[in-house]
């Protein structure tokens, strides 16, 4: 494993006039879920899109893999909260998307990964359903399923969960933790939830109220160890570290989220 | 099954819905038989619908009413696809990229300005008063705000689309055509359909000044000699067409866009 999967040095971001990202040095392993918590408004999203490539840092660079980003491919996959799939497409043309652009893959192939994605994310039945008549839910899991069809080694998911109720959103962290794991994926994951990034996180990094500075480097993994089944929230050792996360929130950045 | 169609935002049936819409129909128009034949009214001012009904008839036989609805909805038709044809690219171009946009703006939004009726003379010089003359007049009065609506429809496709597609390796030729032609088709047929309502108004006004075919002729044509019941039937034609191409480009968006 090489440290420096994904490497910001020396990363600003203003925009304008207004700083909104200060100095931030930062390397992320491959293969790790780490989790961006900071308060509303405090640069994490500017953070996760410059990593995409959808943004460009005002002076500094972000590394993937030893090669500096500029522009987005599909090397970094974005799933965002909302309009996070396509409405015109069915499921599986949904998942189907990003395959369009490979021509490394035969017609055999995108068929064959299509139902892999598809049964990795249960929604077999729903092959052809549009995403207006799928629960928000399922299609979250399609916009990851599509993500990985593409071929990507990086996940950039903005607040993915934030718009959905409890108990889908449990199972969906569980189901999150699980994929990486089996797929072996790089994620960055951004939420104002102390508990999802708890829940996820192989290392949470906690950032300042703007412009964004990381307050703290917390390693989950060390605690909780690689498996998280549902169980695992509520186990004692899960309960110490939410509460420890919440209370570094409250004395650090006043209290916001 | 009807009982929606008293609720506030209620639901009904299609069947429903279209049963009222005729039946209320039916009601004007028998209203308006009764007061015509009521002799109120002179005959010259209100004709009853029946004898709307007759001129329609007679002028089908005998003054070629359908060859006139035919060229009249050819031209239509001809400039509304010139129009589309040209402001569709455009509108997605200034909406695609700044350069294009920030120089077209300001004179599209000018010209639009300009009413078409006051052009006719300058149109005439131009191009006679023969089909160009038409065409012309009709493409001014539809580009120009059509070009502007494309546009719309191209700005307002979700930014996330666009991303998305981008963070799963497509170029930007493919965003354009894959993701924001997907994402904008519904708007954008709605917003053709309007426009070529807007068409048939000017269609009028073009072939009352510079004409001798067409439904606008034969309308200020029978106005000359107060042929009241020639007058309407001409319009009701004019109303016809324009519900059922309406309906059926309903239609079509319906079955295009069944994912809604
Ligand atoms: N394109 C932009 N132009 C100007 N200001 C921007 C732009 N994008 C973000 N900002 C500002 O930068 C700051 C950080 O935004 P960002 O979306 O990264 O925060 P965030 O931590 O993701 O917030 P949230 O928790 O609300 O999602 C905000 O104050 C926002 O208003
Ligand atoms: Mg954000």
């Amino acid at each position: 494993m090489d440290p420096a999967y994904i490497g910001f040095e020396n990363v600003t971001k203003s925009f304008g006039t207004v700083p909104v990202v200060s100095s931030t040095n930062l390397s992320i392993t491959r293969y790790s879920f780490v989790v961006f918590l900071g308060p509303s408004g405090c640069g994490k999203t500017t953070l996760m899109r410059m990593v995409g490539g959808l943004d460009s840092p005002s002076s500094g660079t972000i590394r993937l893999d030893g090669e500096i980003v500029s522009a987005p491919d599909r090397r970094r996959g974005m799933v965002f909260q909302s309009y996070s799939s396509f409405p015109w497409l069915t499921v599986e043309g949904n998942i189907n998307f990003g395959m369009r652009y490979r021509n490394d893959l035969s017609v055999e192939e995108r068929a064959a990964r299509v139902t892999h994605y598809l049964r990795l994310i249960g929604m077999d039945d729903f092959r052809t359903s549009y995403p207006n008549r799928i629960s928000g839910g399922m299609r979250q899991r399609v916009a990851i399923a599509r993500t990985l069809a593409a071929g990507s080694d990086v996940l950039l998911m903005d607040e993915p969960f934030g718009a959905l109720d409890a108990l889908t959103r449990e199972r969906l962290q569980v189901e999150l933790r699980q994929i990486q794991r089996e797929e072996r994926k790089t994620i960055i994951f951004v939420t104002h939830d102390v508990e999802e990034a708890v829940f996820l996180a192989d290392r949470i990094i906690l950032f300042s109220a703007r412009p964004a500075r990381i307050l703290r480097d917390i390693d989950v993994a060390a605690v909780l160890g690689p498996e998280r089944p549902l169980e695992a929230r509520e186990g004692e050792a899960f309960f110490r570290l939410r509460n420890e996360v919440l209370h570094m929130i409250r004395n650090e950045t006043g209290g916001q989220r | 099954m009807a009982s929606g169609l008293f609720t506030f935002r209620g639901k009904s049936s299609a069947r429903a819905d279209i049963m009222l819409g005729l039946g209320v129909a039916a009601a004007l128009i028998l209203a308006w038989e009764a007061v015509a034949r009521a002799g109120f009214i002179q005959p010259q001012f209100l004709p009853a619908p029946s004898r709307v009904l007759g001129a329609l008839w007679s002028m089908t036989t005998t003054q070629g009413l359908l060859w006139h609805a035919f060229v009249s909805t050819m031209r239509v038709w001809v400039a509304f696809l010139l129009a589309a044809a040209m402001a569709i690219p455009i509108g997605i171009m200034m909406s695609s990229y700044r350069v294009v946009g920030a120089s077209l703006e300001p004179t599209i939004d000018f010209i639009r300005y300009l009413p078409v009726p006051a052009l006719i003379p300058l149109s005439i010089i131009w191009f006679g008063v023969g089909e160009e003359t038409k065409i012309f007049l009709l493409w001014l009065g539809t580009f120009f705000q059509l070009v502007l609506l494309v546009a719309d429809d191209m700005r307002r496709v979700p930014h996330e689309y666009v991303e998305i597609a981008f963070t799963l390796g497509a170029k930007p030729r493919q965003v354009l055509t894959d993701v924001a032609l997907r994402a904008m088709g519904p708007t954008l047929v709605d917003n053709l359909r309007i426009t070529l309502g807007w068409c048939w108004t000017y269609l009028v006004l073009a072939e009352i000044v510079a004409a001798d075919s067409g439904l606008g002729f034969v309308i200020w044509s029978a106005r000359r000699y107060v042929k009241t019941p020639e007058v309407m039937a001409g319009v009701v034609v004019i109303g016809l067409i324009g519900l059922v191409t309406d309906q059926l480009l309903r239609a079509w968006h319906r079955r295009m866009f069944k994912y809604l």
